[in-house]
């Protein structure tokens, strides 16, 4: 009886660890999608203006990943 | 047998090999803060090698300035050899990024500690992509210590540039500071506390945990996908069985892994990058706190 407890436990908890990060990473691959399409969009309109856009682009694409990163660490720390 | 059953064994092998742990010594542990770890010994191999390369290329640098001064002819300035080009390159692509990001006036100051950044960071990924080599980035540690160096520039240039009073009331936005004391108290309260917290807590934290986490990440990818490799093409585990199924397997994986190889090695740039043009932006909300 303790044994099967303590084997529920385990694999409760490792379906945890994945709802974690799968749940972490569905909001940030949202907000990549719109980062990169709407960067996308800008650059077809000036292209003259890639080179900005890009680096702007990679800036907020690191705020957006932050969260998903944040999951992945969870996911080690549960 | 089945090679799947002995996939966990090979993670756990893999998350081992992955920790922090005596250079020497594999089985060890890290027993005091003194102890030579893997992870720095790779560090100050980057470190060492990025300090020759540029020692090297700066000095072949000056002797050809001295020597178009003194002889006239331009052609002697011209980067000569693939290394020169990749280093001139890299440090204009900096200096372009900091006048860009900080401003033409104040940027310049800033290159060194930005091209510091984003070559150590690179190189140390790079050497992290060696098989048995470490990069910085793939601690928790070498990272918190890369963010911590990061936040004492933007905090110290902050407080400098505009006094304490002046930078921690820059935190409150201008239209907020103008508004009735009620106002000013509550809500200006609040948004000086959230914005405390994201200018010397997020801000460091989420600059490590995304290097980490990326580097991290794809470490543990290549080496699960090589383990496949491993279990699928049996040519080292004695106990395994070769099988057609698993041969078209372990090519598969090899495929894969050689697309993911590729894929790391854009992602070592990729994060040296973020991490020195985020490092570029919190300086320059240091810079201009007295504008906003």
């Amino acid at each position: 009886m303790e044994g099967s407890i303590v084997e529920a436990l385990v694999g409760l908890s490792a379906i945890g660890k994945g709802l974690a990060y799968g749940l972490a990473a569905i909001g940030p691959g949202i907000g990549i999608g719109i980062v990169g399409g709407k960067a996308l969009e800008a650059m077809a309109r000036q292209p003259e203006m890639a080179g900005r856009i890009q680096s702007t682009m990679f800036i907020a694409i690191a705020f957006t990943e932050a969260l998903a990163l944040l999951g992945f660490v969870l996911t080690f720390l549960l | 047998m089945n090679p799947l059953e002995l996939l966990p064994g090979k993670i756990a092998e893999l998350v081992h090999e992955l920790s922090v742990l005596p250079y020497n010594n594999m089985e060890g542990h890290v027993t005091s803060p003194w102890t030579l770890t893997n992870y720095v010994v790779w560090g100050l191999i980057a470190l060492v090698t990025t300090m020759i390369m540029f020692i090297v290329v700066a000095n072949r640098e000056k002797k050809q300035i001295a020597l178009a001064a003194q002889s006239g002819d331009v052609t002697a300035l011209a980067p000569a050899g693939r290394l020169v080009g990749a280093l001139e390159a890299g440090v204009e692509f900096i200096r372009d990024m900091a006048t860009d990001v900080i401003g033409p006036k104040d940027g310049p100051k800033y290159v060194p500690l930005l091209g510091t950044f984003f070559f150590m960071i690179l190189i140390s990924n790079m050497f992290g992509l060696i098989p048995a080599g470490k990069s910085i980035g793939g601690t928790i540690g070498g990272t918190v210590a890369l963010a911590l160096i990061s936040w004492l520039a933007f905090v110290w240039i902050g407080f400098s540039k505009n006094g304490a009073y002046g930078y921690l009331k820059s935190l409150i936005p201008e239209g907020v500071r103008q508004m009735p004391p009620a106002g000013r108290i509550i809500l200006g309260g609040f948004i000086f506390l959230l914005e405390f917290i994201s200018y010397f807590i997020v801000r460091p934290l989420t600059l490590a945990v995304r290097l980490f986490a990326n580097l991290y990440a794809g470490h543990i990818i290549l080496g699960v996908f090589s383990g496949f490799v491993a279990l699928f093409w049996p040519i080292f585990e004695k106990d395994l069985a070769w099988s057609i199924g698993g041969v078209g397997a372990g090519a598969l994986a090899l495929v894969f892994l050689i697309l993911m190889y590729a894929f790391e090695v854009f992602v070592a740039f990729i994060q040296a990058y973020v991490f020195t043009i985020l490092t570029a932006v919190y300086i320059q909300s240091s810079v201009h706190a007295s504008e906003h």
